[in-house]
């Protein structure tokens, strides 16, 4: 069996059977994609199979013969972010980072298909994928901005500046 | 202070983005073997055979730990604060909640493992279990420890916090305003489900790759099970896929360390996502019931409560949180005269343990709801019947700690703010300054005797 993994072609071990997340964690070595529950409900091990965004755990290695897997690994590294990583970043979109993976390339498949995508666009499409820890807000506010192309990929890290909290608590000393 | 209201980048942000933050089912070493457990299928039973000898005749299975490979096997989370420790490692001749681990298969691949634990002969005769904590005091119901269903927080069964003179309270009220809350169980649910890698060194030290938020406690834990020195353990965590509490637990480690000891080789733990949602701990199922003395111009003399906390089928950090959750049942309020009971009850449920904010978001869920109930039976605006009660410098908290800097009041103005309320006059003008006139009635002077005593300060 053969993929073309990241733009490179790999001859693959596994048995037919084997299901892609295993195939590109265990026998590839590329770690991004999680096995959140291995049954398709969390969305944590999506990647791009032929640009769509498919779960991984779900996916026979047979079935794909042939096809172009993309994974976070393939979308950017620290010094050169895709603009959906950037905007992840930016935004504080990753925060245990666990489901992270998933729906950067959920919201990837999305821009590809539809670059002016709307909320309800991206709602849709990360629908399925679980995050725990931000409540959505900040994960669906980075995918927009990453459709909008208001997002600086050459200067990924937020500038710190120090300044006035946006809340005060009447009376509090802060 | 530069830190407070600055945007500063997450210090794991971009290896987040970029897919490089190592979890602990991404550490990888050679010659690492899989665990899988068997469980318990039913709430409550003993265990009348337990027969691992075909597990260990599956080709690729490399070791099989029961209760009889556990150096200490009854431990307790907070053993090290003095809580008598009542939770096996692995069951012994009983269990006490679906989905307790009874033995664990170290093996070549998770499948291996999974077919050994397959293989594993047990029989159990089951008991009647016990699951609804508010029938703890009836007689005749089925019993989870030999002692009963009730935790002893020494001398008494129930945390008590008493102060001022409940009795009079309730003859001056005006009314008798009373609720009872029920906040259910919660799954943590992080989508890193529970995971441990376990590598044995050549000196015979472990290096336990762990989910844990709590890295002190596990190494306690996991050293007090084996019988080992905090030296011989190397703990390694620090990125976490998702906790909100459920990893305060030990849950994954110690077993793992017991198979990679015997099998001399790494094993690595990963719990399904099934065993995360039956057979991990919760945030706990809650009653508790307020009855609170009142006058008719919206004054709280006295609050009775009664709370019932579902422990599950072993303490853990209950006891802990119930504490906790009895300290805070005045909520953001000063209230002179109180009685809160607190009782943790053993159940037949899944152990529960932490969730953010533990033992006092049921506080608030029920003290919130009461407060709304107070004013709606009263009719008084119910954002002037918090402001009104609501803690001021030096107000005293239950526990009879004087308040120095309480926020109640600004925060209450705020949340009327935020919900376009408006407030009136002398309401907005309140501040948490202490209390006079108006704001201090007779009930309330005696609470500031500790504060007067100490020059008002």
């Amino acid at each position: 069996m053969s993929l073309i993994i990241n733009g490179a072609e790999y001859e693959l071990a596994s048995p037919p059977l084997t299901s892609l997340l295993n195939v590109l964690r265990e026998e590839v070595g590329l770690l991004s994609p999680k096995a959140g529950c291995q049954q398709g409900g969390c969305g944590t091990c999506t990647v791009l199979i032929d640009g769509e965004p498919r779960r991984a755990c779900l996916t026979p290695l047979g079935a794909i013969e042939g096809a172009a897997i993309t994974t976070v690994e393939g979308l950017g590294d620290p010094r050169n972010l895709s603009p959906v990583q950037a905007a992840f970043h930016e935004h504080y979109a990753a925060q245990c980072g666990f489901c992270t993976p998933g729906m950067m390339m959920a919201a990837t498949g999305l821009l590809a298909r539809r670059p002016d995508a709307t909320r309800d666009d991206v709602l849709e499409a990360l629908a399925g994928h679980f995050c725990r820890c931000t409540g959505y807000v900040k994960i669906v506010d980075a995918v927009l901005s990453a459709a909008a192309g208001r997002v600086d990929t050459t200067r990924p890290e937020p500038e710190a500046e120090p300044g006035e909290p946006s809340v005060v608590i009447p009376g509090s000393p802060a | 202070m530069k830190a407070v209201g600055a945007r500063l980048p997450r210090y794991d942000g971009l290896q987040h983005v970029t897919g490089q933050s190592v979890y602990v089912d991404d550490v990888r070493v050679p010659d690492m073997l899989w665990a899988k457990a068997l469980r318990s299928t039913v709430h409550s039973a003993e265990i009348k055979k337990l027969d691992v000898s075909k597990a260990l005749r599956v080709p690729g299975v490399h070791a099989v730990v029961t209760h009889e490979d556990v150096p200490v096997n009854i431990v307790g989370h907070l053993a090290a604060l003095g809580v008598p420790a009542d939770e096996p490692l692995l069951a012994e001749h009983e269990v006490r909640y679906q989905g307790q681990p009874i033995a664990v298969v170290a093996a070549e691949t998770e499948e291996i493992a999974q077919e050994a634990v397959n293989a594993i002969e047990i029989s159990y005769e089951e008991r009647e279990p016990f699951l609804d904590i508010r029938k703890a005091f009836d007689p005749d119901v089925p019993k989870v420890s030999p002692s009963g269903n009730l935790f002893v927080y020494e001398p008494y069964t129930e945390r008590r916090v008493r102060k001022g003179d409940i009795d009079w309270a309730f003859e001056k009220a005006d009314r008798i305003v009373q609720g009872v809350y029920r906040p259910a169980a919660i799954e943590h649910c992080p989508t890193e489900t529970q995971v441990a890698l376990v590598v044995p060194e050549a000196t015979g030290r472990l290096v336990i790759y762990s989910c844990t938020q709590a890295m002190y406690f596990s190494m306690g834990v996991v050293a007090t099970h084996l019988g080992v020195s905090l030296n011989d353990l190397k703990f390694v965590g620090g990125t976490v896929g998702g906790g909100f509490g459920g990893k305060v637990d030990t849950a994954a480690e110690t077993i793992s360390a017991l198979l990679a000891i015997k099998a001399k080789r790494p094993v690595k733990w990963r719990w399904t996502r099934e065993e995360e949602f039956l057979c991990s701990s919760v945030r706990a199922t809650w009653h508790v019931e307020i009855a609170d003395a009142v006058t008719k111009d919206g004054w709280i003399l006295g609050r009775r409560t009664l709370t019932l906390h579902d422990a599950g089928a072993y303490t853990r950090f209950s006891s802990y949180g119930a504490t906790k959750h009895a300290f805070h049942l005045g909520g953001a309020y000063t209230i002179p005269n109180l009685s809160f009971n607190a009782y943790v009850i053993w159940s037949n449920h899944v152990p529960t343990t932490a969730m953010r904010g533990f033992g006092v978001t049921s506080v608030s869920f029920a003290v919130e709801l009461h407060m709304t109930r107070i004013a709606t039976v009263l009719g008084i605006d119910p954002w002037e019947l918090r402001l009104k009660n609501a803690s001021r410098v030096g107000d005293t908290a239950p526990t009879r700690v004087v308040l120095k800097d309480p926020s109640a009041v600004p925060t209450i103005q705020a949340a009327a703010q935020a919900a376009g309320v408006e407030l009136a006059s002398e309401y907005r003008a309140m501040t948490n300054a202490p209390r006079k006139g108006k704001t201090l009635p007779r009930h309330l002077v005696d609470q500031l005797g500790a504060w007067r005593d100490n020059g008002g300060r």
